[in-house]
This record gives structure tokens, sequence and C-alpha cells, in this order.
């Protein structure tokens, strides 16, 4: 085996090994996202997608990040507008207590629905439930990560 | 926009929809089917690269192969006693050529020219001639990083050049084949196929044109290695391999007799409606196995047939390598029993074909080598060797030698026993004597068997002769078959008894 | 790419640099390793048997410099911008094309030559200007791109674009090689199904987010698969009918192949129903014996698939080719130039159209299995950098966007990889950013540059369907 035999193969195996070095990067890159995200302690407590929404706003398939408490009702000061004929101003608030969310009807005139169910007073909310105010449908699910 | 979901604001229905699952999910689920697609980007990438690297690396075709033969000197192609058959020569430009001993090898050899690439072993063992590969596969793997990678291989064979001279002489003007081997290892000692033709010319660069037109042209096609592309019908050597079938299934053995054969012999047998005929010279009168062997009766391999089956003749036939081509240093046509497209057991197409076929007249078709391997079945004992040319293999790296592998057992010594018995009398029998005369070696016992194929319409039939000597021990099996040379005991008979002594006075007892 | 970007707050307008380490990295791996792919080369192109040595060299230096020039320069000026968009995935593709200007200065350089100001420019002088050309463009799209309004809200109008860009072409599209792909205007040519696979997604994108809620409604069962409403199948219908126009008037399977899987894994990530993908398939299949049946060229392309050794020296050839390449690979490859001389081109023993369909064989005879492995992992990595990038945007149209783009880039590449490998008929699809073409590259940049757009968190939240004046209300309340 002479020099430039061996030498060429070197440089060739090198080559290779480069190709291999960067997907060990893209990897080693991967799991740092992950851990990074595991770590950041998440923002959002819970997320509404809204399901249907007649009048557009807020839009259907939009996901909204939830505060610990968040007002829902067609007036703007709300933290989620809903435009819709059938909502009230304030319609009702969204709170997360220790590990639960909770919904309370504030008052609305055509009420405030959990999976079809009136809500009287304060009512517990599961990831999954189904919420609906006047025309508008939406539903809970836990924060991203 | 309004469609079901837009319903009256309330209440609700009590139903409640079917929530939306959100894009990611599906979104991760497609990259998971993704991911599975490209594993198996990856295993078909394995696949060629790693399995199939090595058969596609020395393929003939390969440019890569034909760039490397063009500047490498090939290996040397030496037969059983070290004689070379095929050399190197160099021509005007210091360039390499190959030069042939003897024309009677070119069906064995073939030829590899610059212009009209390779053919014979020249084509099959390309690799190992021009060194392309390694047979030792740490080597071959590490060959890539060594400075001249090349490690021509002088291929070794089991072929005997003057055997294989009488042979071709034998056959003289006519078109055939001769195969013989030796039962105990595979070895092929001659493979004949005539007509043969001039490979040193087509080989030579000043003669190459006109050395490969000349064959090319030739209507009787030189080019078709007879002994192991040509496919003939049998004819009545095909009752060995019903034999097999019949004695190794239970159905039939030494002593079976069937009731209405001598009356068949007469008047015919009737099977669905078709009448098969018997053969002038069959006598009337009941038959076993080695009885219906020696005067060749139609009517009791019919019989046999019938009784055997269609599933086990195709099976038996198949053990000894029908239906698909042979494992062999050369490329080989199938044989077969059967077309196999009816709906009968074994792919026959009725029990009236069956019977046909069991004594080689329906549409069975075979090799002469496939033949060949019939007669060393019986030779060997029922145990059946795989046939090889080449036995070993040298390089710089020293010799590798080939040794002789097992192909299939195909029936037990005792039942290959019995049909040894009924092949020698065949050839040793008094009434045997007449329908093989010649075939006998003198001073040695010899089995065989002959065949006429009938062709239909004009012209003589082919000739065929099975056999294998001396029927104690045997140490050399034979096919001959010569197109259009008659009855089978008139023309290959004699020859495979003459090949045989021969043999006997080469190689001793 | 001059369509309005209404929300622009003003390209420089307050940006501040910010550091890409991550990205510097590993562009910093891909450029060490295309460099020591250019020594292997070079070192190959030596002949010690002739006394031609002259130690360690790289293969057209000048290329080299040329390409990371361009890369770096679009790191930099996303670095400077301060855009917070995806790190990973503008390496992965650098290396890609660097591969792909190895191969291309490996390939005899008379495959392609075509004439720029009286200078003749040769197979890999070429790649490079289109491999230059789609890294900035990649690039440009990556900073300038702050809105996807233009392409959420004219979806129609995209979609109505590639309808004519598609009828254009079968009516005055030229023939090369016995399909119809290739649309010129004076000087300028292209193949316009390689853009329409973008303007597709666009519209699949905007169609699928809107009517998801129905797509995945179910009124009819049949057997046990929910099938959606009736009238939502149409654009299904349409969709197979348009894949099989391409098949028969453009005889372009690959690219009928590309849209309708496209279609499919994209219906599917909207609905999340099995359904579609399984009524897909069997429509495909109908439509593929159906073709097989009445169009000779297809029937060809399966006969030549099923048994290329039937036809060794016509149409088998190339495959057989291609296949020889594989096996001469092996597991470690022969090294970069240190294949057969004659690869590619109409040289007898090289394969065909090499440069365009044919890049991942010349790949596996040089690189080996080991290289392919490693090719198909970077392929990988885009693909699944892309579905990330999908899968956390911020609403539907640009989770379904953003998943379409990485499908196109996947679903393409292992088509005609699998086509190479001979798992699936040949088509005549080029491998993205590695197979020669100006078309292909451009828009295989577009694609990245959308995704590294898409990646961006830092960027205005998506709008909802209304005119403008609604916006602010729901700023900042939607999607943190």
């Amino acid at each position: 085996m002479d020099g430039y035999v061996l030498t060429i193969w070197l440089v060739r195996i090198l080559f290779l090994a480069l190709l291999y070095l960067f997907l060990f990067g893209v990897v080693r890159t991967l799991v740092r996202d992950l851990r990074a995200a595991a770590r950041e302690p998440g923002t959002e407590l819970g997320r509404l997608v809204v399901v249907a929404s007649p009048a557009g706003e807020p839009a259907q398939g939009t996901s909204i990040g939830l505060d610990a408490i968040t007002t829902l009702g067609r007036d703007v000061n709300n933290a989620v507008v809903v435009d819709d004929q059938f909502a009230s101003a304030q319609h009702a608030v969204l709170t997360f207590r220790g590990r639960t969310w909770y919904v309370e009807d504030l008052a609305s005139t055509n009420g405030t629905f959990v999976n079809g169910v009136p809500v009287e007073g304060v009512s517990p909310l599961g990831y999954g439930d189904e919420l609906q105010l006047g025309q508008v449908r939406m539903r809970l699910e836990r924060p991203r990560r | 926009m309004t469609g079901p979901a837009a319903v009256r604001p309330a209440p609700p229905a009590a139903r409640r929809p079917e929530p939306l699952k959100p894009v990611s999910r599906s979104i991760s689920q497609v990259g998971i089917a993704l991911t599975v697609a490209f594993a198996i980007l990856a295993g078909g990438a394995g696949f060629w690269q790693v399995f199939q690297s090595e058969e596609l690396s020395t393929a003939p075709d390969n440019p890569a192969v034909i760039a490397a033969a063009r500047n490498v000197i090939r290996g040397e192609i030496v037969d059983r006693d070290g004689t070379v058959l095929a050399m190197n020569k160099t021509d005007s430009n210091g360039d390499p050529y190959r030069l042939y001993a003897d024309r009677v090898v070119a069906p064995v050899v073939g030829y590899a020219s610059r212009r009209y690439g390779t053919a014979g072993l020249e084509r099959s063992y390309g690799a190992a001639l021009t060194g392309l590969n390694d047979p030792d596969p740490i080597r071959n793997l590490l060959r890539k990083f060594q400075a001249d990678p090349y490690d021509p291989q002088t291929l070794t064979l089991s072929l005997s050049l003057p055997l294989q001279r009488a042979a071709v002489r034998g056959l003289g003007a006519d078109k055939g084949a001769v195969v013989m081997l030796d039962p105990r290892t595979g070895e092929v000692l001659a493979l004949a196929s005539t007509p043969i033709y001039d490979a040193s010319a087509i080989a030579n660069p000043d003669t190459q044109e006109a050395g490969f037109a000349a064959v090319r042209d030739n209507r009787d096609e030189p080019l078709l290695t007879r002994a192991t592309q040509g496919q003939y019908v049998p004819g009545s050597v095909f009752k060995i391999v019903t034999a097999i079938a019949g004695v190794g299934s239970g159905s039939i053995d030494a002593n079976t007799t069937f009731e209405e054969q001598p009356q068949a012999e007469r008047d015919g047998l009737v099977v669905n409606g078709f009448r098969i005929r018997e053969h002038a010279g069959v006598p009337a009168r009941t038959l076993d196995l080695a009885a219906a062997t020696e005067v060749s009766s139609n009517i009791w391999f019919a019989l046999a047939g019938l009784r055997t089956g269609g599933d086990n003749l195709s099976e038996y036939a198949g053990r000894m390598g029908f239906g698909e081509p042979l494992p062999f240093d050369l490329p080989t046509k199938r044989s077969q029993v059967t077309k196999g497209d009816g709906s009968a057991p074994g792919g026959f197409v009725d029990d009236t074909e069956l019977a046909n076929a069991s004594y080689g007249q329906a549409r069975t078709l075979v090799t002469p080598l496939q033949m060949a391997l019939v007669a060393a079945t019986v030779a060997n004992d029922g145990q059946l060797m795989t046939p090889h040319l080449v036995t070993a293999m040298t390089g710089k790296q020293g010799t590798r030698t080939i040794d002789p592998r097992r192909l299939e057992r195909v029936i037990s010594p005792d039942q290959a026993a019995q049909i040894k018995a009924a092949m020698v009398r065949a050839v040793e029998g008094d009434l045997g004597r007449q329908f093989t005369s010649g075939a006998k070696v003198r001073g040695v016992t010899t089995a065989g068997k002959s065949g006429t194929a009938e062709l239909g319409g004009e012209g003589a039939p082919h000739s065929w002769f099975i056999g294998f000597a001396p029927a104690e021990n045997p140490t050399i099996a034979i096919a001959v078959l010569v197109e259009r040379g008659g009855r089978g005991g008139e023309r290959a008979a004699p020859l495979a008894g003459s090949l045989m002594s021969t043999y006997f006075e080469m190689f001793g007892r | 790419m001059t369509a309005a970007t209404p929300a622009l707050p003003g390209i420089f307008a307050g940006f501040r640099p910010r550091p890409r380490w991550r990205e510097f990295q590993l562009l910093a791996i891909a450029a060490v390793a295309i460099l020591v792919g250019s020594i292997s080369l070079g070192l190959a192109r030596q002949e010690p048997e002739l006394g031609i040595e002259n130690g360690f060299s790289f293969a057209e230096p000048v290329h080299l410099v040329i390409y990371l020039g361009v890369l770096f320069g679009v790191h930099a000026a996303q670095v400077l911008t301060g855009r917070r968009t995806d790190q990973v995935l503008l390496p992965a593709v650098a290396l890609l094309g660097g591969i792909s200007l190895l191969l291309m200065e490996r390939l005899p350089q008379d495959l392609v030559v075509q004439r720029f100001f009286g200078s003749a420019l040769g197979l890999a002088e070429v790649q490079l200007i289109w491999l230059c050309l789609a890294l900035t463009l990649a690039g440009t799209i990556a900073i300038v791109v702050r809105s996807d309004l233009w392409l959420r809200q004219y979806k129609y109008t995209w979609a109505a674009a590639g309808v004519a860009l598609l009828i254009l072409t079968f009516f005055l599209g030229t023939e090369v090689n016995g399909q119809r792909l290739t649309l010129s205007f004076g000087p300028v040519s292209g193949q316009p199904s390689e853009l329409l696979k973008v303007i597709l997604v666009v519209f699949l994108a905007g169609y699928l987010s809107e009517n998801r809620p129905l797509l995945v409604e179910e009124s009819t069962r049949l057997g046990p698969f929910a099938i959606p409403p009736l009238p939502y199948l149409a654009p299904m219908v349409a969709m197979w009918a348009i894949a099989l126009g391409i098949v028969v008037v453009q005889r372009d399977l690959g690219a009928a192949l590309l849209f309708f899987g496209v279609f499919l894994l994209l219906i599917y990530a909207a609905t999340g129903r099995f359904g579609y993908v399984v009524l897909g398939v069997a429509m495909f299949l109908l439509g593929a014996f159906v073709m097989y049946q009445l169009v000779p060229h297809v029937r060809t392309r399966v006969d030549v698939w099923l048994d290329p050794f039937a036809t060794p020296q016509s149409s088998g050839y190339q495959i057989i080719q291609a296949l020889y390449a594989f096996g001469r690979g092996g597991l470690l490859g022969s090294g970069l130039g240190g294949g057969l001389p004659t690869v590619g081109g109409g040289q007898p023993g090289g394969i065909p159209e090499v440069h365009t369909d044919f890049p991942l064989a010349a790949l596996g005879e040089e690189l080996g299995l080991i290289g392919v492995l490693a090719i198909l992992g970077i392929y990988l990595v885009v693909i699944e950098r892309g579905l990330r990038i999908a899968a956390s945007a911020g609403d539907d149209f640009r989770s379904l966007l953003a998943a379409g783009l990485a499908l196109v880039v996947g679903v393409q590449a292992f088509i005609i990889a699998a086509g190479n490998l001979k798992l699936i008929p040949l088509t005549g699809i080029t491998l993205p950013f590695i197979s020669y073409g100006g078309s292909s590259l451009l828009v295989n940049g577009i694609v990245v540059g959308l995704l590294l757009a898409l990646s961006d968190k830092g960027v205005e939240p998506p709008p909802p369907p209304k005119p403008p004046g609604r916006i602010r209300r729901l700023a900042g309340k939607v999607i943190r």
C-alpha cells in the first residue's frame, strides 16, 4: 500500500466521516432544543382552539394562549374577543386555580355551555372539553411546550 | 361561510361533535411515515450495495468489468492435466489478446474479444480471470486500498482435453452434444457441443470481424452450446426419470408388473380416449422394471407414470434440476417434464400427457447436461453432485480449490440399485443389446439407456444415450445426443461406448 | 417575489444583529466536509503512475470559494437582520448543494454547455451559478418575507396562475426526451412543474385550513371508512384528474406522482382522517391501472422497472447501468473521482442523464452505501425540520403551508431515490438540491426560504381572514 493510495483513502474516509459529523451535530442540536424546551417554564397555562366561529372572529382553527385569568366576550377589552351576535359584552371568565381550569358565566344573555351543558356559577373545565359562547365553540387544550 | 357547523345559538346539540385534532399531531404522523419511507430507501441501497454488490460489480456486462478486461492480462485456463487451453498473446501495440489451444474447447472456454465481448467461461468467470474479484471475501474488501488491485486468477478445469477431442471427433459432422462427468464428484471431464468454432479468430484483433461474422452467420448456430442450452425431446432416455420418480415415491419397485400391459402391447393402451401404441420389437408378455427397461416398453412406463402420478414425476425430476436452470459454471437452459400450465397434478394437462411424458414423448424437453445428471444420480447411489468445470483458481495469493458439493439426495441407495440393475440389463441383457448395440465397454459392466426422440414429420429422430460404468462402482457417467442421428442404438450408444472405453484407457478403471 | 408584503414594518427599521452560533457551527462542519471532498476529488485526478503528483490540491478552488462565500454571506445576512429563523435548515441544504457541486465537478463537463456572454460554461460552472442564486433567493425570502398575507389571501389567484401555467405547458411546451415539460420565453426557459408544486402547496394550505372542520365532518360511511360530505371530495377528484392529465399530456410520471403524493399527505395532515388516504390510494391504483393499459409510455416505464434485463441495450440500459454503479460502490464506494471514468453522458458504460436523473447512483458508486445513507439522512433532517416548523407554526394555514413545503422536498427526494434504487418505476424528476437544473434549484431555494420565514417566531402573528383594521383588536392576544 503506497503513500498516495493511503493518503487518498484517508481523505475519502475523512469526507464520509464529516458527513456523519454533520448529522451528529444536527442531532445534538435537536436534543438541546428538546431539553431547552423542557426547562423553559411554560408561559401559557392552556390554549383555546376555535372549533366553530360563524362570524369569523376569533377565526376558526385559531389557537389562543391563555393567562391565569382570561376574560371572554364581545367587548374589545376582553382577553379573548368573541365577536358573535349571541355573545354578551362580558360573557365569561376562565380562571386557572391550582391545577385546574374553571369557567364562570358572567350572567350572559344566552349562557355559556361546557360540552353542551349550561354553566351555572363556577364549573370546572378539563382539557378537551368544549366551551360554547353564542355560536362560537372553542376547545380547551394543554399548553404547548 | 355557512356549513353544517353553523348551528343555531343555544342550546347546542346534545351530541358532542368530534373534536378537531390539532394539525401538529397528524403532521408528526406524516413525519413518521416519511421516516419509514426513507428507511425503506436505506434498505434498498443496502440491498444493491451490500447483498447484490458482488454479483453486480462482476457482471460480464458491467462497464467496469469490460474496461478492466481491456488492460488486464487475463489468467490462463488449463485442463486437468495442466494443458493450457487459453493463453495470452500481445499485439503490435503491446495490448494483450487471447489465443486458444484447440477449437474443441470453444463451447466450454468461449472467447474474450475486445470488440465482441465474452462467451463461455471467459464470460461467466470474467471477474476472476481479470482479477476484478478476489475469491477471498476479506481480501476482496481490502483490495481497493492497494495500488495494483488486480489479481488475475488462473482457472484449472476438470476437463480433459484428450477426452474432449475424442468426443468432438466422435460427433463428427453431426450436430450434437456429449457430456461426461464423474458421478462421485460432479466434475465434468468432457462437454462437447458441435459444430465447434474458431474462438481464437474472434479474440485476435486482426481477424475478429471475419471470425465473429463466420460464427454469427453460420446457420448451425455454433454459439449455442447444445450440451447446456439445447432443449431436446428426450425419447426413451426419459424412462429413467420416470423410474426414479416411481421407485423414489414408492409407487413402483423392481418387481412391479401391470395386468393390462401384455394385452396393451398388442392393442395399444387407451388413456382418456387416446391410444398409446407400442413401438416394434416389444414382446407381449408381462414385464417388470428391468425387463421393461431392457426392451424399452412404452406401455409399461406409461402405466408406471400413471401410477406414480404427475406430482411425483415433477417432484423427483425437480430434485434432479428440472424446472430451473442448473447450477453450473456455464449458463444453462431449463429442462421441463411438462410446460406446467395444465391443471392436473404436477402441471400436466391430463393423464394422456402424463402417460406420454412418462416415456419421453409429450411436451418434455431436456438438455444433454440434465440427462447426464440423471445418469449420474443413479450411478452415485441416488445422490446428485453439483456439476462443475472449475476445480481451482490460482492467483498471486495462492490456490483456492473448489470442492465437490452435494446438490440433492434424490433417492435412497437401495432404490438407486433397483434402477441401476435395470440399466445394466438394458445394455448387457440379451434383448437389450439389440437396442443399445455398441454401448457396452469391453470388460466393464456397463449400464445405460438409449433413446430415440421422434420429432414428427420427415427426417431422422434424435439419437440419445445415457449411461455409466463400471456398474459396480461407477467412475464415469455420460449423456450423448446426436441431432437427427437416427435410432439411439445406432448412433449415440456406440459413440458413448467408445468414449467410455477411451476414458478407461486414459484413467484406468 | 415582488408580491405585496403589506404588513412589512420596514426591512431595516429597528433590526439588531443576533448571533446564530448553531447555524455557524453546522455551516462550518459542512464547509470543512466540502473542502475535504474537494481535496479527495483533486487527489483522485492525479495520476501517480505518470509521475503527476503535486500534493494536496483542491478541485476547482475558485468554485469552492464562490460557493462558500455565498453560503456564509447568506448566514451573515440573517445574523445582521436579527431574524430568529431555523438554524439547521440552511446548513443541511448547503451541504446537499456542496455535494452537488462536487458531483458536477466530477462528471464530464461537456454534459451541459451554456453560452454566456461569449464564454462557454461547463456543467459545474452552470450548476454553481444556479446553486448560488438558489441560496441567495432562499436567504432573501427568509429575511424579507414577514407576512403570509400575500399567500393566504390570494390562494385562488395562485391556483388560477398554476392552472394557467399548466395549460400553457400543455399547449406551448417544447418536448425534451419525449416529455413536454419545458416552457420557453425567448432566451429564458424553465420547467413550470417545478414552480407548480409550490403553488399547489400554497393553494392546498389555504383551502384545507379554511375547510378543515368540514372535511373532518363525516356524513357517509363506506364500510369501515368514514367518508366526508361528498362535495368536499371534489378537490380530490380534481387533483386526481390533473395528475392523470400531467401523465398523459406531459408524460411526466414523476410530477404526477409528486403532486398526488403531497396532496394525500397534506389532506391527512389537515384532517387526520385515514379514510382520505385509503380513498386516495384506491384512486391512485385505479388510475395507475388504467394508465398502464392505455398509455404506452407508462407501460414501458413499468415494464422496464419489472424486468430491465429484458431489454438491456435499449429501455433497460439506464437503470441497469445505475444498478451496476450502486453495486460497484459497495459499502465504502470508490471515492470521489475514483469511479468508472466514463460515468455519465453518452459515453459507453455511462448512465445516460446521470446529472439530472441519476445523481444518487453516481454518488452511490463514489461514496458507497455509507455515503448514500448519510445523504438520505440529510434529506430526512430537512424534512423533519420542515415538519417541526409546521407543527409549531402559529395557525393552521402556516402549519399546512410549512408541512406542504417540507413534503414537496421529501416526497420528491423519495420518488427519485426510489426510482434510482429500482424500488418503484423510474420517473424523470430531479433530486432536490443535488440534481443539475436551474428551475429545480431555484424553486427549492424558494421552498427553503419560505420555510425559514415561517420558522421565525418573532414575526407578526397570523392575521384573521378579515380586512386589516381589526388586526389591532386581536394583536397580542392570539398566539404568544
